[in-house]
């Protein structure tokens, strides 16, 4: 389910079987990465919305946690660890966070929830063909690892 | 030249018939025009959409393909992408189904599930369907996925246009 009007009335009423949050976790900064920052939020966006369109009716794509660069290491990784915690008290039994950003890595462990990190493909250049190709390819990646997840319950 | 002379109330008679014609005319047009509206307009529906795919790859095997279309959602334009299985039902004739699950709307897959062979597979929760599209009972799915309309053009590529309620399933 997207996050807007209409597929938030039918989560509400189907609540039962959408056990699946995912959270792109988007940095900002106007440093010398802020062209790669732009690069990565173009790219998650589009992987999270193709991997919802596979799992709408289990799956719940919530409005990108956005963050300065600076903050991952201190304020930025507690705000996000209250994010999980929300998200798991409110009965989403997998919280997955999709990023681009290496400086999420080290973190997993401090995180309740599935941290998937995906390098982020220069895309601006690309051939319609080729770049839609390339992006299948990683949303399949993707899908597999989610099913994984789903079968270990 | 004749030499009938044309008399003031005769003169008078023409010309007020004349603007008085044009005038009901004028009005009656626009009218007229308004009313048969609905039979002129083109038919904006039924419109197909070339997927690319030649009628040669198609076999009694679902087939993946992906079309391209473009969306005009408001202000917003955007291309979209859909999917259909596609296979051929031994007659000479084409199914596309809508692999739009009927129970929430994920994406269902053909022989998704190594244990269900011949079937297409919902990974959400496990819905199953027949390879004609209908749902298998015991599963979350309450009706057969759903068609798209299927063609082949001059150049035996295939076509597909709107989405339509299966029809092999009921008849």
């Amino acid at each position: 389910m997207l996050w807007n009007a209409k597929e938030i009335g039918l989560f509400i009423k189907e609540k039962a079987y959408i056990d699946t949050v995912v959270v792109p976790l988007l940095p900002i900064s106007f440093t010398d990465t802020t062209k790669q920052e732009a690069e990565q939020a173009e790219f998650i966006t589009l992987l999270t919305n193709l991997l919802e369109r596979q799992f709408k009716g289990r799956m719940l794509l919530i409005p990108p946690y956005t963050y300065m660069s600076s903050e991952v290491q201190g304020s930025g990784l507690e705000r996000l660890q209250n994010w999980c915690e929300e998200l798991k008290n409110q009965g989403f039994k997998h919280v997955v966070c999709l990023t681009s950003d290496p400086g999420w890595k080290e973190h997993e462990t401090d995180l309740d929830a599935n941290l998937i990190w995906m390098p982020s493909i220069p895309l601006e250049h690309m051939d319609e063909k080729y770049k839609r190709k390339i992006v299948d390819d990683q949303v399949n990646q993707l899908v597999k690892l989610i099913v994984q997840n789903w079968q270990m319950g | 030249m004749s030499n009938q002379r044309v008399s003031r109330r005769q003169f008078l008679n023409y010309t007020l018939t004349g603007v008085g014609g044009f005038m009901a005319a004028g009005m009656l047009m626009p009218m007229v025009r308004f009313a048969i509206d609905p039979v002129l307009t083109a038919k904006a529906g039924g419109d197909f959409i070339s997927t690319g795919t030649s009628e040669d790859e198609l076999s009694e095997e679902p087939l993946r393909v992906d079309f391209t279309f473009e969306q005009v959602d408001a202000w917003y334009t955007s291309d979209v992408t859909q999917t259909a299985w596609v296979f051929l039902d031994g007659d000479g004739g084409i199914v596309a189904l809508n692999p739009t699950c009927k129970h929430l709307g994920c994406t269902v897959n053909w022989e998704g599930r190594e244990s269900d062979p011949n079937r297409f597979f919902c990974p959400c929760h496990n819905g199953l369907y027949e390879k004609s599209g209908e749902n298998v009972p015991g599963t979350p799915p309450t009706a057969p996925l759903d068609m798209f309309e299927a063609r082949i053009s001059d150049d035996g590529i295939l076509e597909l246009g709107q989405v339509v309620p299966n029809k092999i399933v009921e008849g």
